[in-house]
């Protein structure tokens, strides 16, 4: 398991950064839309709540050290409506978690994709709150 | 680079990012009109009531692929409205964050469903966005003197089919959409409310605000009717932990 971390180019950068993007609040209040992350680690907890669920995961660098993380999804009506449930997503289960960071440089993240090793997304559709794509929008 | 280049460019990319979005979501059903005439109230006034699906209007500039929302691509700002649109920056407090209440149209702009209820004195909107509701009294004059608020103060009427909703006395501390349009105290908004079908509504809204804009500017979208779904809770400040662990601020008191 391991954390990577991109900085996007700049032009993509300051076009994402100016996105608006939650239903709750500005994505652009919170994320930095210049810094996507790309998370593997365990579920620890997930937080089934409004505004948004939360999910929580350990990684491990290439040193072993733990990283506590905590990333922001959809809200749960919304996924509800989709037919996701908080038994989507278990403790212990393994995810890969594509999203952007906070601009606080908390462990805090803007999920935009989940997937199970499989490959199967869970609570697909969180981009319709507005923000960046998976990654970053398309040029 | 200038903020309204940025805008631009966010403009740009957030239509991108919409059409990438796909029809299941967002306007699973809108495209499909019944040949067939709108429901009416006992009382003969086309029946607004159900729970309402909406597109999500980020940015009232925008134009939806599948038209489902129709904007103003250039908004008419005086001099005042521009530099409060350029000087908009939501790291420094976007106050729907703090769950304070979105106002009339960033409510109106949310991508959850409304309930409409009705009566011959009434129209009710229940926003599923953060459990907030806004009642409509029909035929009678604003208020007078009264303390401006988040939602303003509204009136409606029926104009032949359409619910014409006139709303003022606004507190101001509002955004119009989520990329963060301006608008001032000033603010007067007209909404039509029009049963097209037995699915859908056809929504047209007038922005009016001297102090913002040089001219009135319009923006339209369709409502479809979702009786598979029903209204959830909804609240934002369970766990609204952006706020709580300050990753975001509140803004500042006016």
């Amino acid at each position: 398991m391991r954390v990577r971390q991109a900085v996007l180019a700049a032009g993509i950068g300051l076009v994402a950064s100016a996105l608006p993007a939650i239903a709750h609040h500005s994505f652009s209040a919170e994320f930095d839309a210049a810094k996507s992350i790309s998370l593997q680690g365990v579920v620890t907890k997930l937080d089934w709540m409004n505004p948004h669920i939360w999910v929580y995961l350990d990684t491990k660098d290439e040193s072993g050290a733990v990283g506590h993380w905590q990333c922001e999804g959809g809200p749960p009506n919304v996924l509800t409506r989709q037919g996701w449930s908080k038994d989507s997503l278990k403790v212990g289960d393994q995810v890969t978690i594509d999203g952007f960071r906070a601009k606080d440089g908390t462990n805090t993240c803007n999920a935009r994709s989940v997937k199970l090793p499989s490959g199967k997304s869970v609570f697909a559709g969180s981009a319709e709150d507005g923000g960046p794509s998976k990654r970053a929008p398309a040029q | 680079m200038s903020i309204r280049i940025l805008s631009l460019a966010a403009n740009a990319a957030l239509l991108l990012a919409v059409a990438s979005l796909g029809p299941t979501v967002a306007f699973g059903q809108a495209s499909r009109a019944v040949s067939a005439p709108a429901p009416r109230t006992p009382d003969g006034k086309p029946d607004l009531s159900g729970l309402w699906q909406r597109p999500y209007v980020p940015d009232m500039t925008k134009t939806n692929k599948d038209q489902s929302q129709i904007g103003t691509p250039e908004l008419p700002f005086t001099e005042a409205g521009l530099k409060a649109w350029k000087s908009y920056d939501p790291t420094n407090g976007d106050y729907t964050g703090s769950c304070l209440p979105f106002g009339l149209m960033r409510s109106m702009n949310s991508p959850d469903p409304i309930q409409i209820m009705q009566s011959p004195k009434y129209v009710a909107l229940l926003y599923e966005q953060n459990t907030w509701f806004h009642v409509i009294p029909i035929d009678t004059q604003h208020h007078k003197g009264a303390t401006p608020t988040w939602f303003g103060d509204s009136v409606g009427h029926w104009d032949g089919d359409t619910l014409v909703v006139d709303t003022v006395n606004f507190n101001g501390r509002t955004r119009l959409d989520t990329i963060g349009h301006p608008h001032s105290d000033a603010m007067h908004v007209i909404e039509r409310f029009t049963r097209t079908d037995p699915t859908h509504i056809a929504y047209e809204v007038t922005i009016d605000d001297p102090k913002t804009f040089t001219k009135q500017w319009t923006n339209k979208r369709t409502f479809t009717l979702r009786t598979d779904w029903e209204i959830m809770e909804y609240s934002c400040e369970e766990n609204n932990k952006d706020l709580y662990e300050g990753h975001i601020k509140a803004p500042p008191l006016p």
